[in-house]
């Protein structure tokens, strides 16, 4: 065998002893930055930073980030500055949205962490923070189980319930016709939703005119205009969300059938309102949190300040992160502790300050399955307001105590580690 | 229900003429030069959103002429600077390649334009329904049908008069001997990958005034431009044509019976395809090898 000098080859065994060192480094407690007096809290931020929901949990993150900037301004938490780690879950991957999960509590050491805006991605994520007993406030995954059925001591939901939205909207719809038409989108949220609005409607004395499952990513609607026009509903109802929201009332519109139907739906966004021409922005909603409400204390200054962050008003997302980095803050501050299990008993049953809520009533954490109970707004779409940006008329504010289930009916049943 | 069919069959053409813009384009490229142009979707958007920022400027119909060309030329730089180095190799380095600019696009639009979907506005005179009982045929889906058509047979005609049109369906069938005629290869592709990307283009601002202009609108749009291709068989135009329109009318006829299978219905029909037939419809069966 010939001894010719030559780099080195990679082998089998040198690329997995350099795998397992790289992992090794990853899971490595980082013991010797934690030992610094000032080690700053981290809150975990595991979001949808691309893909399909990308406006949403963007949305979100700037919440996250102001709730941060003011509780530094005040202090900090338990004499500490806070942190915001932010990571990407994608719009739909759960293995990605789990391993972020797992780097952020391993690696970062995160004592928070916010996520997701995917009802999938927030049930995934859930079962990883509920593992490591970390607390996790879910800020925009709407499907009932997450604080129902697969309901955990340590999670806790701002958004709506999809039982909520669909309680809300239907005593306003009824009233326009009893003859429905869905639209839904084919996964675990449009299913809930949809099955939400059938029990509503079928106690107000509605029907059902007709329903399609849509693949989630549709893009033309066409087909199904046409047919749901064919079963001559009062109203047609837009169970989908983001892109497909903007493309299925975008046709709808140009075809006209808003003119012949009434077009509604449950949960509606100001982010889609915004993507959608004038024109378009029409029908009965429910929206989470709005940025035009009277009378309540702190909004005008809490507008103004996103505004001059980011140039456009706060959506119900941006409240969403806002609210749930300082349940977080609110809650370790009354446990005075970081400690999982003390902070998740603290948040049970947090009432929101007027600062942080932003409602008419304060919301707050409903202890038996750590839902909030927030207010719930009913209202039409509008092309323009007195505001560019006002793109919602208001119509009814709903109390959330009165309109969500109970949590016998959630079928949720908390279970608490042994102390 | 006879009716709801025969309407769903007829908005299927519609949205199948759509289909096939976007997969002459892919079917362009991928004859003459074997790459399978996964960044199809990203050019796509990329017109759109450049259409969508020369509306103030130049009006619908100058966004509709200059932003396809502007993303041509971003075609043609993409294959002389990036492209062109992966042939003669396996076409998986050009596939990871188209792969990751598909990425780059749909980054780079949302870093520039933003992740929220922006209001795309459509000409009054073409956003109102051509009449009461076909509502579904709005003047916007009209006009995009007869723009498609426009489009197939320039691009036919192109094809079959002129000297650029020869050279590159000779090149398709032997591109070896075209070389050795003493015919520049390396131009030809670059005209040629221009030619699809433009095709792309097209497609991406007629697509912005049907959906809403986010940045993942091209990437939900490219699977059912593949499956057309593979339905109307490799490395034939009319083929792809026809393919588009098939699966556009399937999925139409299938929302009645079916409706949360209209996107599974396509790749029901590929798979037959290549199980009956698996040069495609009017493909070449020299081409599978």
């Amino acid at each position: 065998m010939a001894h010719h000098p030559r780099i080195p080859k990679l082998t089998r065994r040198a690329l997995m002893k350099a795998a397992a060192a790289a992992a090794a480094w990853q899971l490595a407690p980082r013991g010797l930055t934690r030992a610094l007096a000032a080690e700053p809290v981290r809150v975990g931020f595991d979001d949808t930073l691309t893909g399909t929901y990308a406006a949403n949990g963007q949305n979100t993150l700037v919440g996250c980030q102001l709730a941060v900037e003011q509780i530094n301004a005040s202090g900090g938490l338990l004499g500490r500055p806070v942190e915001l780690v932010v990571e990407d879950s994608t719009s739909g991957d759960a293995g990605t949205a789990v391993q972020k999960a797992r780097k952020l509590i391993d690696r970062d050491h995160v004592s928070f962490l916010i996520g997701n805006v995917n009802s999938a991605l927030s049930l995934a994520i859930g079962q990883v923070t509920n593992e490591k007993g970390i607390v996790h406030v879910v800020p925009g995954g709407h499907t009932d189980a997450i604080t129902g059925s697969s309901c955990h001591w340590n999670v806790f939901r701002v958004c709506n319930t999809t039982q909520m939205e669909a309680a809300a909207v239907a005593s306003e719809l009824i009233k326009i016709g009893k003859r429905w038409y869905y639209i839904t989108p084919d996964y675990a949220f449009g299913h809930t939703l949809q099955d939400g609005l059938q029990k509503e409607a079928q106690k107000l004395g509605g029907v059902t005119a007709g329903a399609d499952l849509t693949p989630l990513g549709t893009t033309d609607y066409s087909s199904y205009l046409i047919k749901a026009q064919a079963a001559n509903p009062e109203v047609i109802l837009f169970l989908v969300q983001g892109a497909d929201m903007i493309n299925a009332l975008k046709q709808a519109v140009q075809f006209g059938l808003e003119k012949r139907f009434h077009l509604a739906g449950s949960q509606q966004e100001l982010e889609a309102l915004e993507g959608l021409p004038p024109e378009a922005r029409v029908g009965t909603w429910v929206f989470e949190w709005y940025w035009k409400q009277p009378d309540v204390p702190h909004l005008a200054e809490f507008v103004a300040t996103i505004r001059k962050k980011t140039g456009k008003v706060p959506t119900a997302r941006t409240w969403q992160g806002f609210a749930s980095v300082w349940s977080c803050a609110l809650a370790a501050r009354a446990a005075k502790s970081l400690e999982g299990v003390q902070v998740a008993k603290a948040m049970e049953g947090l009432k929101l300050p007027p600062e942080v809520g932003l409602m008419p009533d304060p919301p707050f954490y409903r202890p038996g399955d750590h839902q909030l109970m927030p207010t719930l707004y009913v209202g039409q779409a509008q092309a323009t307001g007195s505001d560019p940006e006002d793109l919602f008329h208001v119509a009814r504010y709903l109390k959330g105590p009165e309109i969500a289930a109970s949590v016998e009916q959630t079928g949720c049943k908390l279970t608490w580690p042994h102390a | 229900m006879a009716q709801l069919v025969l309407f769903d069959a007829f908005n299927g053409l519609v949205v199948g003429a759509f289909y096939a813009l976007m997969a002459l384009g892919l079917s362009l490229i991928l004859n003459l030069s074997g790459v399978i142009n996964f960044a199809h979707g990203g050019f796509l958007a990329v017109a759109a959103y450049l259409a969508y920022t020369l509306i103030p400027r130049l009006g619908f119909w100058g966004g509709l002429v200059v932003a396809p060309l502007l993303t041509a030329g971003l075609g043609l730089l993409v294959e002389r600077f990036l492209i062109r180095r992966l042939y003669g190799r396996d076409p998986l380095y050009s596939l990871l390649l188209t792969f990751g600019l598909a990425y780059v696009f749909e980054d780079g639009t949302r870093v520039l334009w933003g992740a929220q979907a922006l209001p795309y506005p459509v000409p009054p005179s073409l956003s109102t329904p051509v009449s009461a009982t076909l509502f579904f045929l709005t003047g916007y889906r009209v006009f995009m049908v007869l723009l498609v058509a426009a489009a197939v047979t320039a691009l036919f005609l192109v094809l079959a008069r002129t000297r650029l049109g020869i050279r590159i369906r000779a090149g398709t069938q032997d591109l070896e001997t075209v070389s050795v005629l003493g015919i520049n290869v390396r131009v030809l592709r670059n005209l040629n990958f221009g030619l699809g990307v433009y095709l792309a283009g097209l497609a991406g601002v007629l697509a912005a005034g049907m959906l809403g202009l986010e940045p993942t609108i091209g990437s939900s749009l490219i699977m059912p431009s593949f499956v057309a291709i593979i339905v109307g068989g490799l490395g034939s135009l009319p083929g792809t044509l026809l393919g588009g329109l098939l699966i556009g009318v399937a999925s139409g006829v299938t929302t009645v019976f079916f409706p949360s299978a209209t996107e599974a219905v396509i790749y029901v029909m590929m798979a037959a395809v290549l199980l009956v037939r698996p040069h495609g419809l009017l493909g070449d069966a020299a081409r599978i090898r």
